[in-house]
């Protein structure tokens, strides 16, 4: 039925995308299977800005009060920051009410934003465009979220709280409608799922709240929401980003953001580029996994869009020093679930959606989302008291702040792009004009893995690409540059559907960054061990799953 | 005080080849130094090979035989040959960088107490001093040194120093010694079956990707292996391990093993830059590959383009021609 | 069984070498340190020993920067019992420097085995094992791939050229452990946890300069471009010349 289903010219990702292995996700606490058992008070997992930022926040509660509390932080990645990428520009407001006695100066920042440039461009020339209000960043800094998590882990570790890198959360721990804890995924299995010798079993963490801040994309909290059937008013959707690092010879003094060229015009996204150094630079492209033609590939794109003489009078003579690749929840206000906790659960960050698109910002969501949920938590452990109902008031913190007011604001105009680049800029300049008031209402979205896909032979954005090794690099280079060694033995974790027809694998193939999908004469090749965990084709496709700590890239300065 | 000794090795009474590279080695240095090569071997009895050794440019080469060394015996090779270093005033010692070589060159250096630098690709004597390049950081970058006691200590990575012929004849000599009995004893040498070249240690390497298409086409590689006489191991590329055609010890690359032989030929490869940051430091590589753009290409010093399944069978022939 | 083992904190072997100002040294920013793996096979031994003989003690000594210490604790997280680290700015060049300290801290502890990688990742320099038993005047066995002890003796085989040696020898003793002796366990959160409360030792390191010097660290030479010979079976021939009479491999 599958391989017939649809016409020819348009293709569903949903159609072939595997349901969410809610079983292997959430389990009753007591399952068989694991190997040590520890108790916490509070469970975090995901060493990011919003968990990190919770410990940090916790631990200096805890320490004011006189209390001791035993945190943990679960890190799927090998050491802190390894797993983490952003652009990034960041507005220090989250750091300032975190660490009220330390100086700008003190912050992980590389600079503060002196200079901005948009452009529209075209295959060859570039339009200068004024700084639309929701972009200008007068007070913010350009940092690198590897360095700012490495920062925020020192502190947190100083402050007494236990970071467990190379421990992924795999499932949920639950007894009735409460979160209890989490088991972490196992250790030293073959491929065929059989124990070696340094084989580590699975180790269940339980505390009296779960804390997930797993990021973009996030396993556990996507698992929670459709277990305790937590919704949004639109569904969550995404945008992938491929990003690269470059040593230049040429110092880049301006932060720059382009639009238009090498999107078509059916496809939501655009560029950057930011100077981390004098001789260092960071740039990337991300696109809105809602695009319409099958063929897109992004890293293709974004190779393609090096040559453009905007980028390529600063990479020339230059080298390629880090790749990297990772989604974005781009739903903003409406793609938010109603609540962000439960019974013994909060969700923060990226998990949760705080990212404002027209802006480009997360990471001072994120790290506010976490001091909230510290907040709440700790009066909730103050009153012996973790349910629902007591860290509900980390919800009402949320909706209370910037962070929701923010979102509210700016609630339509990414998803004014639907229909297309110009009439959503055309809307966008509106929205901004009446300070969101326009159009009104909610812009309904679709998922992205239901958007059609077009399979008009011939069109192929961004594949078709030649690597010259010098400018432009293929997706097993990037892989590379990512840092990734994953063990090559380890067993698959990425969920493919059943009787998958050629056009999906082509699709995958092109979607994902990382070379992770190959089409094959016989069907779909999966290169599992490439995966660099951006979560795309959790999106569109094959599932994702945590897999042995440490597996995935090892990003420095992301 | 300008003399350089060199400290070869025997396996079963004869000389092993890296000698020939040690005395050659050795000669650069005393050319240097203004000074005289003596070659050291410690045996059971008499060693084949030994009056070669003149031509490479040892002006003597002395035999020290004891009934205990004909096996390695890291205790009373260590006592003989530093009190010979010392006794002998000698302005460097040189040993190979072979699995003796570098159990035996700390032992010796401490012994003297003077510093060592092992697994050195270059030597030379600039200005008195003797000076070294030595790999380090994976090979990533290269560590230049000098060495400021005496005797200056080094051992030399094996397939690097290309013995040169010298129409000179040494002196030998063949002394009875007294050594120690020691507390490390070498009780047996199990030797690698036929045909179990280790890639990261043979001279050869014949690696295959891809684009073999199946398992059981790497018969054609095996074959053009075994023409080079059991020098040759056979090699893959990560994607054919992940795939499960050949076994992860077999694995070049990055999540493999780093190899450098003489001679790498890249098959069916198109060359990912995980694979070659585990050959690059070969000494010579060809590629075969039906792909012109392939990346290997831009690294192989040689490159053929063409079906593999007609290039290897033939260049199989040819080898077995130059070898019958 | 008491044993000590002696590790080295490295750059990680992905690391991209950048060349620091002085010409001479390794541009550390941004660079990750690990547990030099080769040491991971001897903590793994020691600790398989002393589980084996039921009792005993497991020291991870180190010569290294303050950093170090973190390193110590990735080897106590793996089940060592305690940690001292001989604290410098700078490790010298000369391996028989470490080696003194080394042996200096070591000394009289009343060791049964002395344990060490066979080399560490970042400066292969494969010596500083075999010169420390030099100095202590104890047996010891290099790049050891099996080990069994039994009755205050031991038996390794290690590898050589063609062939894998036999190797008897009676305790105490040094080893330094090769790829293949063992597969290092990961540690466990347990033993993270635990690992923050071990006890860890520092104390300044007594370093002389030693008989190397470092001139100078440079990155490798480029490879020439390479060229393509010809196409299909034809090639054959001129690559044999090639390769015999310009590359001289043949």
């Amino acid at each position: 039925m599958a391989k017939g289903a649809g016409s020819r010219e348009t293709f569903l990702p949903a159609q072939y995308q595997p349901p969410l292995p809610l079983d292997q996700l959430i389990i009753q606490d007591g399952a068989a299977g694991a190997g040590d058992r520890m108790e916490l008070d509070v469970v975090i997992v995901g060493a990011g800005p919003a968990g990190l930022a919770a410990a940090i926040e916790l631990a200096q509660l805890a320490r004011r009060d006189g209390t001791e509390l035993n945190i943990g932080v679960l890190e799927k990645a090998a050491a802190l920051g390894e797993h983490s990428l952003s652009g990034a520009v960041v507005n220090p407001r989250a750091f300032r009410e975190l660490f009220p006695d330390l100086q700008e100066g003190d912050f992980p920042f590389r600079g503060p934003v002196r200079k901005e440039a948009v452009y529209l461009l075209t295959a060859d020339r570039r339009v200068r465009l004024p700084v639309p209000p929701t972009m200008r960043n007068h007070g913010n800094s350009v940092a690198s979220l590897c360095e700012i998590v490495r920062w925020l882990g020192e502190k947190a570790a100083a402050l007494g709280v236990n970071i467990f890198t190379g421990f992924p959360a795999a499932s949920l721990l639950v007894d009735g409608p409460r979160v209890v804890g989490v088991r972490t995924a196992a250790t030293g299995l073959d491929r065929a799922g059989r124990p070696l010798a340094n084989y580590l079993a699975p180790n269940d963490l339980v505390a009296k709240v779960t804390a997930l801040a797993e990021g973009t994309r996030g396993m556990l909290a996507q698992a929670w929401c459709e277990w305790r059937q937590v919704t949004a008013e639109n569904p969550e959707i995404f945008a992938l980003g491929v990003k690269e690092i470059w040593e230049t010879k040429r110092a880049l003094g301006t932060i720059v953001h382009t639009l238009g060229w090498p999107l078509p015009s059916d496809a939501f996204g655009g560029s950057f580029m930011y100077p981390l150094a004098p001789n260092l630079v960071a740039l990337g492209l991300v696109v809105g996994l809602d695009y319409r033609d099958s063929a897109l590939d992004v890293h293709g794109l974004f190779q393609r869009m090096k040559r453009h003489p905007l980028f390529r009078r600063y990479l020339e003579g230059g080298e390629m020093v880090e790749w990297g690749a990772k989604t974005i929840p781009e739903g903003g206000y409406y793609s938010v679930p109603t609540r962000r906790s439960g019974d013994g659960v909060v969700m923060l960050g990226d998990s949760a959606g705080f990212v404002d698109v027209p802006s480009l910002k997360g990471i001072h969501y994120a790290m506010q989302s976490g001091m909230f949920a510290a907040r709440a938590v700790f009066a909730a452990l103050k009153h012996g008291d973790p349910s629902a109902v007591r860290l509900g008031d980390y919800d009402r913190m949320v909706n209370a702040s910037f962070i929701m007011q923010d979102l509210y604001r700016t609630r339509n105009m990414r998803l004014a792009f639907k229909d297309g680049f110009y009439a959503g800029a055309l809307k966008a300049g509106l929205m901004t004009l009446t300070g969101g008031r326009f159009p009104g209402g909610r812009i309904a979205m679709p998922r992205d893995a239901d958007v059609a896909r077009r399979l008009t032979p011939g069109l192929r954005p961004g594949s078709g690409e030649i690597p010259d090794g010098r400018l432009t690099f293929s997706k097993v280079d990037g892989v590379f540059k990512a840092g990734n060694a994953t063990r090559d033995t380890i067993p698959t974790h990425l969920i493919v559907g059943r009787d998958v027809p050629s056009e999906a694998a082509d699709f995958y193939a092109r979607l994902c960054p990382a070379g992770v999908y190959e089409r094959i004469d016989s069907g779909l090749r999966v290169n599992a061990p490439n995966c660099i965990d951006c979560k795309a084709t959790d999106v569109l496709g094959p599932r994702w799953t945590p897999r042995e700590g440490g597996s995935g890239p090892k990003y420095k300065r992301m | 005080m300008s003399d350089v000794l060199a400290v070869l090795e025997q396996r079963e009474g004869a000389l092993r080849k890296v000698s020939s590279e040690v005395v050659t080695g050795a000669r650069r240095l005393a050319d240097g130094l203004v000074g005289r090569v003596e070659a050291l071997v410690l045996a059971a009895g008499s060693v084949q090979g030994i009056d070669h050794l003149g031509g490479f440019g040892a002006d003597q080469v002395v035999t020290l035989t004891n009934g205990a060394f004909g096996r390695y015996a890291p205790e009373a090779y260590t006592r003989v040959i530093a009190d010979r270093a010392q006794a002998g005033g000698y302005r460097a010692v040189v040993f190979a960088a072979s699995a003796t070589g570098r159990d035996l060159a700390p032992r010796v250096a401490a012994r003297l107490g003077v510093g060592l630098a092992q697994d050195v690709t270059d030597v030379a004597v600039e200005g008195g001093a003797v000076t070294v390049i030595r790999p380090v950081y994976a090979g990533k970058a290269l560590l230049k040194l000098t060495l400021t006691a005496t005797p200056a200590i080094v051992s030399l990575r094996p397939n690097v120093f290309t013995p040169v012929q010298r129409p000179k004849a040494g002196s030998a000599e063949t002394v009875a010694v007294h050594a120690p009995a020691g507390r490390v004893v070498v009780t047996a040498i199990k030797a690698a079956a036929a045909g179990t070249l280790d890639v990261a240690e043979a001279p050869i390497v014949i690696s295959g990707g891809r684009g073999l298409k199946e398992p059981a086409n790497f018969k054609v590689l095996e074959e053009l292996a075994a023409a080079f006489g059991g020098r040759a191991a056979v090699g893959a590329s990560r994607a054919v391990v992940d795939a499960g055609w050949r076994p992860h010890a077999d694995q070049v690359g990055q999540t493999g093993k780093t190899v450098s032989p003489t001679l790498y030929i890249a098959v069916g490869i198109s060359g990912a830059i995980q694979h070659l940051a585990g050959m690059r430091t070969s000494k010579v590589i060809v590629a075969i590959n039906k792909d012109k753009d392939a990346p290997i290409f831009k690294v192989a010093d040689y490159g053929v383009v063409g079906d593999l399944f007609e290039v290897v069978p033939r260049l199989t022939e040819e080898i077995k021609k130059l070898h019958g | 069984m008491k044993i000590a083992v002696c590790i080295k904190r490295v750059p990680d072997s992905e690391t991209r070498v950048k060349i620091a100002s002085d010409g001479k040294s390794l541009d550390e920013a941004g660079v990750k340190f690990i547990l030099n793996p080769y040491d991971e096979f001897a903590v793994e031994e020691a600790l398989r020993r002393k589980e084996q003989a039921g009792a005993g003690e497991v020291v991870i000594v180190t010569v290294g920067s303050a950093a170090a210490q973190e390193t110590i604790r990735t080897a106590l997280a793996m089940g060592a019992d305690r940690g001292i680290l001989l604290q410098t700015d700078k490790i010298p060049a000369d391996g028989l420097e470490v080696a003194r300290a080394l042996a200096a801290e070591v000394k009289d502890s009343g060791y049964d085995l002395i344990l060490f990688g066979k080399m560490a990742i970042d400066d292969y320099n494969h010596q500083v094992g075999p010169m420390v038993a030099e100095l202590l005047d104890l047996p010891c066995v290099t790049a050891i791939a099996h080990l069994e002890i039994g009755g205050g003796k031991g038996t390794a085989e290690r590898e050589i050229e063609g062939g894998v040696e036999l190797v008897e020898f009676p305790l105490p003793a040094v080893l330094t452990a090769d790829k293949g002796l063992n597969e290092p366990r990961y540690p466990a959160l347990k033993g993270i946890m635990a690992a923050k409360k071990k006890p860890l030792q520092v104390k300044p390191a007594t370093l002389g300069a030693g008989g190397l010097e470092v001139l100078a660290l440079t990155p490798p030479p480029q490879r020439k471009e390479g060229r393509v010979v010809g196409e299909g079976p034809a090639a054959v021939l001129e690559l044999l010349r090639l390769l015999r009479e310009e590359a001289k491999v043949l």
